[in-house]
């Protein structure tokens, strides 16, 4: 019985993990972090409530709802790339994973234009506790794009060059769930931060 | 011992632990002045004795890392060390810049050192962790640099694994925020910002790197458990404690005139700090829970577990209790962070050092494992030395409490030097157990000179 | 496999619109706080049980990150509720 010696488990049946162990503990990690953020943003509102709302109104909400929709089309994507090399077809599913990394970094470049915006304005850290949390939350979750367009570029790299299969391609799971927990993070940030008073 | 070069780790080791029992000494004569303000006056006056209580802390765990460094990681890369030669002539310049700038705390007027040593050239000097001399520090730079030369050379001619390069990336990163300690501006903001990144950036951070590192090395010897389980579970913990430990840093912002997010990001990350402790303690649990042989150096193994418990716990948990900004309001700066750095030195760097040193001295001495006897009294003075410091770190929290509650909290605040007669009776009680450490630690060195036939593995 | 997919990628587009939509229908903003909050919650359930593929595996995992929603957006929901009177 090796498999109880390894820390990653492999894919085999439905009721394994998807991806491997390592990463899963990674993301539970992360999701700590951003749902003690979450918490932190919505208890300090309670604490300043005019102050957030008004603050609030100057976001572009346009911008935050288009930066939704290509996060989550890219995690469909994703769930494209998986299915391919479910059925061992390679080149597909590095396509799909090239489109889902063109979305995350669509995503980049509205949120740059977004953050250029308030800079402009003369908006920073200090401004006050709302633009804290939107530019920091913002920044945080920014760079865990960055780290998951990395992953999923070296998966796709990977894949392109034949190294996953139909019966072995952990790998690409665990690309992809780390992806799906940066999309479901701006799930929950999205509507909080934008829309929510 | 694999490699012939492996062993110049052995005098660094000697002189770590020499370096240690002055560095107990001097705490003991600093925990009897804080209950009898004028012993030893005015020949060791409180300041220079916790100057060199500190420096000689610092000092020996560096000879650790380096000696652990050396005889890991010709045996990673599989290969001889570079140059041996270069890496002994760097002990001696060591253990030499290391006595002299001791000496010079201790026999030399602190303001007259400075003078001596062309502090006025460049003005490092005066600050806490970076009192020495700019000598000193020029010397440290320039063994860090011939160290990493000497390493990096045999990683890049040698096998590459994650032990290894995990090992120089900490090693590298240390250096480089050594440098911090020459830039001393004059604002004092953003002297103390930069302040914090040399020891601190250490301890929360790169330090991590090569205790995890040091860890792995072992259980993988002690257990033989498979190299890519516990390098997979090195790369996990590492990254947390690279994310965690560098904005965590934030927590030492919050009262220093920097801006006030810091209060929030220092706050949530440093909370998230203990994660990659708990992490090192289940991952050095589990390996040795499937380990695949019995190693006969038992005492090696004991040493293992408890830097895993013990670093959680005092880095962790101690860590936790103040590091929240409301907390840390009232608790900064009292006896609590003297509980704190206590606990989470010995349990995290101390123990990771005896950890290495109790599995590689008996190799490069020979054998594999220290005789039964040897290895009793080792296991002995691990006992005395690790529960005495959970009674001093339990001392320290309490006299940190009553301190916070008197002098902060009351209704009328009593000044700092009333606060600390109240609470001496916790001083006296931390002074004792430090006696008890000290017989551990006497222990501990009588260990290395009792001989019999090597344990064997069964 | 893929046609399932689709139709939850769909979904989730339809609640991000409709969530916007809501906000700017006027409605005011305690009117707004639970159905925001429960598209977010099923929008997530769709992300962590069939992007993630977490249902059907193994326990704890999918109710880890399950709770980890639920407890998070009824927090969050909790917290704005106590600011509207």
């Amino acid at each position: 019985m090796n498999v109880s010696m390894s820390l990653s488990l492999p894919h085999g049946n439905r009721r394994e993990l998807p991806g491997d162990l390592a990463m899963w503990f990674f993301i539970l990690a992360e999701l700590l972090v951003f749902g003690i953020f979450f918490l932190a943003y919505a208890f300090a509102r309670t604490r300043n409530v005019e102050l957030f709302n008004a603050s609030q109104l100057e976001l572009d909400k346009l911008s935050g709802a288009i930066n939704t929709v290509l996060l989550i089309s890219s995690s469909y994507f994703v769930v494209r790339a998986v299915d391919k090399i479910r059925h061992g077809l390679a080149r597909a599913c590095a396509h799909w994973l090239l489109a889902a990394m063109a979305l995350g970094g669509a995503f980049l470049v509205v949120k740059l234009v977004e953050f250029a915006d308030k800079f402009e304005a003369g908006i920073s850290l200090s401004t006050n506790t709302f633009f804290m949390f939107y530019l920091g939350l913002g920044f945080f979750h920014f760079m865990h794009v960055v780290l998951g367009m990395v992953i999923l570029g070296a998966v796709a790299l990977k894949a392109w060059k034949g190294g996953y299969s139909a019966a072995d391609h952990v790998g690409v799971e665990t690309g992809a769930s780390y992806w799906h927990m940066v999309d479901l993070v701006w799930i929950v940030l999205f509507p909080l931060i934008y829309v929510l008073r | 011992m694999k490699y012939k070069s492996q062993a110049v780790a052995k005098p660094y080791f000697i002189a770590a632990i020499a370096l240690f029992i002055g560095q107990i000494s001097f705490g003991l004569i600093m925990g009897w002045q804080y209950v009898v303000g004028d012993f030893l006056f005015p020949a060791i006056p409180f300041n220079v004795a916790r100057m060199v209580h500190t420096n000689l802390l610092i000092v020996w765990l560096l000879f650790g890392f380096m000696g652990a460094a050396y005889y890991l990681i010709p045996e990673e890369s599989e290969r001889e060390l570079y140059s041996p030669k270069l890496a002994l002539a760097m002990f001696w310049i060591f253990l030499a810049a290391g006595t002299a700038t001791i000496l010079g705390y201790l026999f030399v007027p602190y303001a007259t050192l400075a003078e001596m040593t062309g502090n006025n050239l460049l003005a490092t000097m005066g600050r806490e962790f970076l009192e020495q001399p700019l000598p000193t520090k020029v010397g440290i730079v320039i063994v860090a640099l011939a160290m990493l030369f000497n390493l990096s050379m045999t990683v890049l001619k040698g096998r590459k694994t994650t032990i290894n390069l995990v090992m120089l990336l900490g090693l590298w990163g240390l250096a480089i925020f050594f440098l911090f300690s020459f830039y001393n501006p004059a604002n004092i903001v953003k002297d103390k910002f930069y302040w914090w990144w040399v020891v601190h950036l250490w301890v929360e951070g790169v330090w991590e790197l090569i205790m995890g590192a040091m860890l792995a090395f072992v259980l993988i010897k002690v257990t033989g458990v498979d190299r890519e389980v516990i390098e997979k579970w090195l790369y996990v913990i590492i990254a947390m404690a690279l994310i965690t430990g560098l904005i965590g840093m934030g927590h030492h912002y919050y009262w220093i005139g920097t801006p006030e997010y810091w209060l929030w990001w220092g706050s949530v990350f440093s909370a998230l700090e203990p994660i990659p402790f708990f992490m090192m303690t289940v991952f050095a649990f589990n390996m040795v829970n499937r380990r695949r042989r019995e190693h006969p150096n038992k005492a090696a193994v004991l040493w293992a577990l408890g830097t895993g418990v013990m670093a959680f716990l005092g880095a962790g948990v101690w860590g936790f209790l103040h590091t929240l900004a409301p907390v840390n309001f009232y608790t900064h700066g009292s006896q609590i962070t003297a509980a704190h750095g206590h606990m989470a030195f010995y349990g995290a760097y101390v123990m990771v050092v005896l950890t290495m040193i109790s599995y590689t001295m008996p190799i490069m001495r020979g054998r594999e494992a220290n005789s039964p006897l040897a290895q009793v009294v080792e296991m002995w003075s691990f006992w005395l030395m690790t529960i005495s410091i959970v009674f001093i770190t339990l001392f320290l929290t309490a006299a940190g409490i009553l301190q916070i509650w008197l002098q902060r909290i009351a209704e009328e605040p009593m000044s700092f030097m009333a606060t600390q007669d109240q609470v001496s009776l916790f001083y006296w009680m931390r002074e004792f157990t430090g006696f008890i450490f000290l017989t551990g630690l006497l222990l501990y060195v009588a260990s290395f000179f009792i001989k019999g036939k090597p344990a064997t593995a069964k | 496999m893929t046609r399932t997919a689709t139709f939850q990628w769909l979904i989730l587009m339809a609640l991000t619109a409709a969530a916007v939509g809501l906000s700017r229908s006027g409605l005011s903003d305690s009117a707004l706080l639970v159905p925001v909050l429960l598209m977010t919650l099923i929008k997530g359930r769709i992300v962590i049980d069939r992007f993630m593929a977490l249902q059907g595996v193994a326990a704890p995992w999918r109710w880890i990150v399950l709770g980890w929603l639920l407890l998070v957006l009824s927090l969050i929901g909790y917290a704005f509720h106590m600011t509207q009177t």
